[in-house]
C-alpha cells in the first residue's frame, strides 16, 4: 500500500516550550487514521505542520512521495492536500455556495467555472448543505458550520483530508451521520487523517491510531490494541491537571 | 559630549507627555478596543481650556490641570456614551471613520471658535530654567515630565491594586466580542474611554505652556501616539514609555545634529517605527 | 452595474451638456471629483483583499512628481504611465514587505512609508524642495485635457474594479480579506492576490495623481503627499458603500459635493458640518449609500 503523506521526525517549540518532539507517522492510502491524546498533546499543531501554517523546527513532511516541507498551505492544497479546522471558520461575507466555491475554483490550479461548480454542486448534496446554499456563511448552526468547514475541504479535491475534531458538540444521532459521511468520502477515494476526543468514533471510523502525549507518539496500531497500552491509560488518566 | 547629553535630557522631558498622551490612546484601544482617530483632540480640548482660564481668569496651568482632567474626563465620557458606544459592534472600518469625522468636527470647531493663530500660555515661569551641573533643565519640560510619571505610576497601581483596574485589564484581555457586554463591562469601557481623554486633557494643558493651543495641536498627537502605540505592540501598555523615549529621543538628536532637521525629524521616527514594524513582522514567521 | 454605466455617461457627457453659468465651475470642480473618486476607487481595489492601506498619498504623491520631473522631457502621457508605475513599484516594495502586517499594524506601517517618501520630495535636491515643482499643462495646454484624462482615469479604475468584482478574482480578494489561513489551506496563492491588488491600486492612484498635477500646475510635497489625501480615499467608499464599484462612485460625487456646497453655501466652518454629517452617516448608515440602495431593493 502507497505511503500517501509522511511525517518524518517533527519537532516543534514555541517560546521555549516543546509542541512536537520527533514525531513519526504515515498514512496510506485509503487508510482512515485517528490521532488521539490528551488535551495539550500537540495534536492541532501537528496538523498545523503538516498542512503548512507552521514550519517545523526539524523534520520533513512528505505528501505523495513528495517533500512539502518548503511549500506554503496553498501549494499543499494544490497537491491534494485538503485541511478543515477545529474552529469553525466560515468565510461570513460569503454564502454558503461561495464558501465552497472558493475550495472549488483555487484549490486545484486549471479548474474552468463550470468544472468548480459542478463541484460545488456535489459537495452541497454529500454534506447535506444543499438547503442552505444561498445563506451567508455567517449566519449558521454549529452544525452547519461544522458541515461546511468539512464542505469546504472537500470541495478542493483532496486525496488526503486532514480533520480536526469534528465531531465535538455533536448529539450522537449527529455523530453517527458525520462517521457515514467520512466513510464515504474514504470511499470515494480520500485517504483521512483525523484529530478526535470521541472514543466511540474513534473505534467506530480508524483503521489504525497513533497516540500523542505532550507532543511525542507513544503509541500506535489498531484501535482496541492501542487502548489496551499501559502508557496510553496513563497519559489520559494518570497524571497532571 | 555636551550637548549631546543636554539633547539626550530635552528629549527624555518630552518623554514624559508623549508616554502620557500614548497611553491614553493604548487605553481606549487595548480595554474598548477602538482606534480613535479623535484622541488627540481630547488633548485639544485640555489645551484651550487651559488658554481660556488663564486668558481670561489668570488661572495658573498648575490649577488647570485638575479641572482639564475632570473636564476632559466628562468630554470622554459623553463621547463614548453617544458616538463610541452604538458602533462597538460595527466594523472596524466604520468605527475609524466615525472617529475621523468626529476629529474633523473638532478641529474645526476650534477653528471657528478660536482662530487658526496658536494661543500661548506664559506664566511668568514659563521659561525658568534649573541648572544641572553643566546642563540645564526647564522648568515647564521638567514639572511636565515629572508629573507624567507620577500620573502613569498612580495608573500602573490603580491597574494592578484596585478591583476596577484589575477588571479593567480583564476586559482587555478577553475582549471576545466587543459590543456584547454585560453591565460590568459597560462601566469598564466607560471609565476606560474617559480615562484615556482626562490623560490627553491633562497633556494638553503642558502643551499650552509648552508649546502652544491651536485647533491642529492635536492631530499631531494622536499621529506621534499612534506610532508609538504600534512601536510598543497593541495592548502593551509597559512598553509605551521606551516606545515614548525612543520617539522622543530620535526628535531631539535629528533636530539638534541635523541641519534643516526641522522636516525629517518625524521622517526618522516614521523609519524607525516602519523598520521595527517590520522586524517584527518576520520574526513572528 | 446600470448605476456605473450611468454615472460614466452622465460624465463624460458632462461638458456637452447645457450648464450655462455654471459650465466653468462644474467643469473644474468636475476633474477633481473624478481623481478623488479614481483614487478612492483604487484604495477600495486594495481593501478587498483586507489591506487598509494609508498609502494611497504616496501613490498619489508619486504619480504626481513623476510627472512633474517627466513631462518637460518626455510629454504628457509618457510621464503620466511613468508616474504611474513608479507609484506601482513603490507599492511593491511596500506591500512585499509588510505581507504579514495585519489591520492597524498595516495601516500605520503605510502611513510611515507614506511619511518618509512625503521627507524625501521635500529633502532631494532635484525635486524643488517644499517650494515644489511647476508643472506643464497636458498636452500643451489643450482646452479638456485635464477633465478627459480624469474621466480615463476613472473609467481604467472602474473597469479594474468591475473586473475584480465579476471575476474569480472577487472570491479570492474576499477569502483574503475574512481569513488568510483558511484562504491560503483552499488553495488561494494570498501573496499573489494581496500584491496583484495593491499593484492595481497604486497604479491608478498613481496615475491620479499625475493628472491632479497637470490640472493643479504645480506640486509641492505637503499637497501631494498629503495625510488628507489618503484618509480622503478611505473614506469614500467606507461612505459610499466598501468592496463595490459603485459605492465608490455614489460616495465620490455625494461626499466630493457635498463638501464644494457647503462650503460655498457656509463658508466658514463648513467642515464643521462635514465631520457632524460623517458621524451621523457612520451612525445610522452603517453599510454606507449602497447598504440603503440595497435595504430598498428589499
Amino acid at each position: 500500500m502507497a505511503r500517501v503523506l509522511e511525517v518524518q521526525g517533527v519537532s516543534k517549540r514555541f517560546l521555549g516550550l516543546k509542541a512536537l518532539q520527533g514525531v513519526t507517522l504515515h498514512l496510506e492510502e485509503g487508510e482512515i487514521l485517528a490521532v488521539i491524546g490528551p488535551n495539550g498533546a500537540g495534536k492541532s499543531t501537528l496538523l498545523n505542520v503538516i498542512s503548512g501554517l507552521l514550519r517545523p523546527d526539524v523534520g520533513r513532511v512528505l505528501f505523495l512521495g513528495r517533500d512539502v516541507t518548503p511549500l506554503p498551505p496553498e501549494v499543499r492544497t494544490h497537491l491534494g492536500l485538503g485541511r478543515a479546522f477545529q474552529i469553525p471558520t466560515p468565510l461570513p461575507e460569503l454564502t454558503v455556495r461561495e464558501n465552497l466555491l472558493v475550495g472549488a475554483l483555487f484549490g486545484r490550479p486549471g479548474r474552468s467555472r463550470k468544472e468548480a461548480e459542478a463541484r460545488v454542486e456535489a459537495v452541497l448534496e454529500l454534506t447535506g448543505l444543499a438547503a442552505k446554499a444561498e445563506a451567508p456563511a455567517g449566519e449558521l448552526t454549529l452544525l452547519e458550520d461544522k458541515r461546511l468547514e468539512l464542505a469546504r475541504a472537500l470541495a478542493t479535491g483532496p486525496r488526503v483530508l486532514l480533520l480536526d475534531e469534528v465531531m465535538a458538540g455533536l448529539r450522537p444521532k449527529e455523530a453517527q451521520e458525520a462517521v457515514d459521511l467520512v466513510r464515504r468520502i474514504r470511499d470515494a477515494g480520500v485517504s483521512v487523517l483525523f484529530i478526535e476526543h470521541l472514543m466511540p468514533v474513534v473505534r467506530a471510523l480508524a483503521d489504525r491510531v497513533v497516540v500523542l502525549d505532550y507532543g511525542e507518539v507513544i503509541a500506535e496500531g489498531p484501535y482496541e490494541q492501542v487502548a489496551r497500552e499501559e502508557r496510553v491509560r496513563e497519559a489520559y488518566l494518570g497524571r497532571r491537571a | 559630549m555636551e550637548l549631546f547629553l543636554q539633547t539626550l535630557l530635552n528629549g527624555l522631558l518630552m518623554a514624559g507627555v508623549y508616554a502620557l498622551v500614548a497611553t491614553g490612546l493604548a487605553l481606549s484601544l487595548g480595554v474598548v478596543g477602538i482606534v480613535n482617530f479623535a484622541h488627540g483632540e481630547f488633548l485639544m480640548v485640555g489645551a484651550y481650556l487651559s488658554y481660556l482660564l488663564y486668558a481670561a481668569r489668570g488661572v495658573d496651568p498648575l490649577l488647570a490641570l485638575g479641572l482639564a482632567f475632570l473636564a476632559a474626563f466628562l468630554v470622554g465620557a459623553l463621547t463614548y456614551w453617544g458616538l463610541i458606544r452604538p458602533v462597538l459592534k460595527a466594523p472596524e472600518l466604520n468605527q475609524m471613520l466615525l472617529t475621523f469625522g468626529l476629529s474633523i468636527l473638532l478641529q474645526n470647531l476650534a477653528l471657528l471658535l478660536f482662530g487658526a493663530d496658536t494661543r500661548v500660555v506664559a506664566p511668568p515661569y514659563q521659561a525658568a530654567t534649573l541648572a544641572l551641573g553643566p546642563f540645564f533643565l526647564g522648568a515647564v519640560p521638567l514639572g511636565a515630565f515629572l508629573l507624567s510619571l507620577a500620573l502613569l505610576l498612580l495608573l500602573q497601581a490603580f491597574l494592578t491594586r484596585t478591583p476596577l483596574g484589575l477588571a479593567m485589564r480583564a476586559v482587555a484581555q478577553n475582549r471576545l466580542a466587543p459590543g456584547l457586554l454585560g453591565i460590568e463591562a459597560e462601566r469598564v469601557y466607560l471609565l476606560a474611554f474617559g480615562l484615556a481623554a482626562a490623560l490627553a486633557g491633562v497633556a494638553g494643558v503642558m502643551l499650552s505652556v509648552m508649546l502652544y493651543a491651536s485647533p491642529t495641536v492635536g492631530f499631531v498627537f494622536t499621529l506621534k501616539s499612534f506610532a508609538i502605540v504600534a512601536l510598543a505592540g497593541l495592548g502593551n501598555l509597559r512598553g509605551v514609555m521606551p516606545a515614548a523615549l525612543v520617539l522622543a529621543l530620535a526628535e531631539a538628536l535629528v533636530s539638534t545634529y541635523v541641519p534643516g532637521g526641522g522636516g525629517l525629524v518625524e521622517a526618522v521616527f516614521f523609519l524607525v517605527l516602519f523598520l521595527a514594524l517590520v522586524g517584527r513582522a518576520w520574526r513572528w514567521g | 452595474m446600470k448605476g456605473v454605466v450611468l454615472f460614466l455617461l452622465v460624465f463624460v457627457l458632462l461638458p456637452f451638456l447645457p450648464l450655462g453659468v455654471w459650465r466653468a465651475y462644474l467643469l473644474d470642480a468636475g476633474v477633481f471629483l473624478l481623481l478623488y473618486t479614481a483614487s478612492a476607487l483604487s484604495w477600495d481595489l486594495v481593501a478587498r483583499t483586507g489591506q487598509l492601506s494609508l498609502a494611497h498619498g504616496a501613490f498619489f504623491g508619486l504619480g504626481a512628481y513623476g510627472v512633474g520631473l517627466l513631462e518637460p522631457h518626455v510629454g504628457t502621457l509618457p510621464a503620466l504611465l511613468s508616474g504611474s508605475l513608479l507609484a506601482g513599484l513603490s507599492a511593491l516594495l511596500l506591500g512585499s514587505v509588510t505581507l504579514r502586517l495585519h489591520g492597524l499594524y498595516f495601516a500605520i506601517a503605510s502611513l510611515a512609508f507614506s511619511e518618509v517618501l512625503r521627507t524625501l520630495a521635500l529633502k532631494l535636491p532635484f525635486t524643488g524642495g517644499p517650494i515644489g515643482l511647476p508643472v506643464p499643462p497636458a498636452f500643451g495646454g489643450a482646452p479638456l485635457a485635464p477633465y478627459y484624462l480624469a474621466f480615463a482615469v476613472l473609467a481604467v479604475a472602474v473597469g479594474l474594479s468591475l473586473w475584480a468584482e465579476h471575476s474569480p478574482f472577487r472570491l479570492a480578494q474576499a477569502a483574503c480579506r475574512q481569513s488568510e489561513p483558511v484562504a491560503r489551506v483552499l488553495g488561494v496563492r494570498v501573496v499573489r492576490v494581496k500584491l496583484l491588488s495593491l499593484l492595481l491600486g497604486s497604479l491608478v492612484a498613481g496615475l491620479a495623481g499625475g493628472v491632479y498635477a497637470m490640472k493643479a500646475l504645480f506640486i509641492n510635497p505637503y499637497e501631494a503627499f498629503s495625510l488628507g489625501r489618503a484618509v480622503e480615499a478611505l473614506v469614500i467608499p467606507i461612505f459610499g458603500g466598501l468592496y463595490t464599484t459603485l459605492g465608490p462612485l455614489l460616495g465620490g460625487v455625494v461626499l466630493v459635493g457635498l463638501e464644494q456646497v457647503l462650503r460655498l453655501w457656509i463658508q466658514e466652518g463648513y467642515l464643521v458640518v462635514y465631520g457632524a454629517i460623517l458621524i451621523l452617516a457612520i451612525l445610522f448608515l452603517p453599510r454606507g449609500l449602497m447598504g440603503l440602495w440595497r435595504r430598498r431593493r428589499g
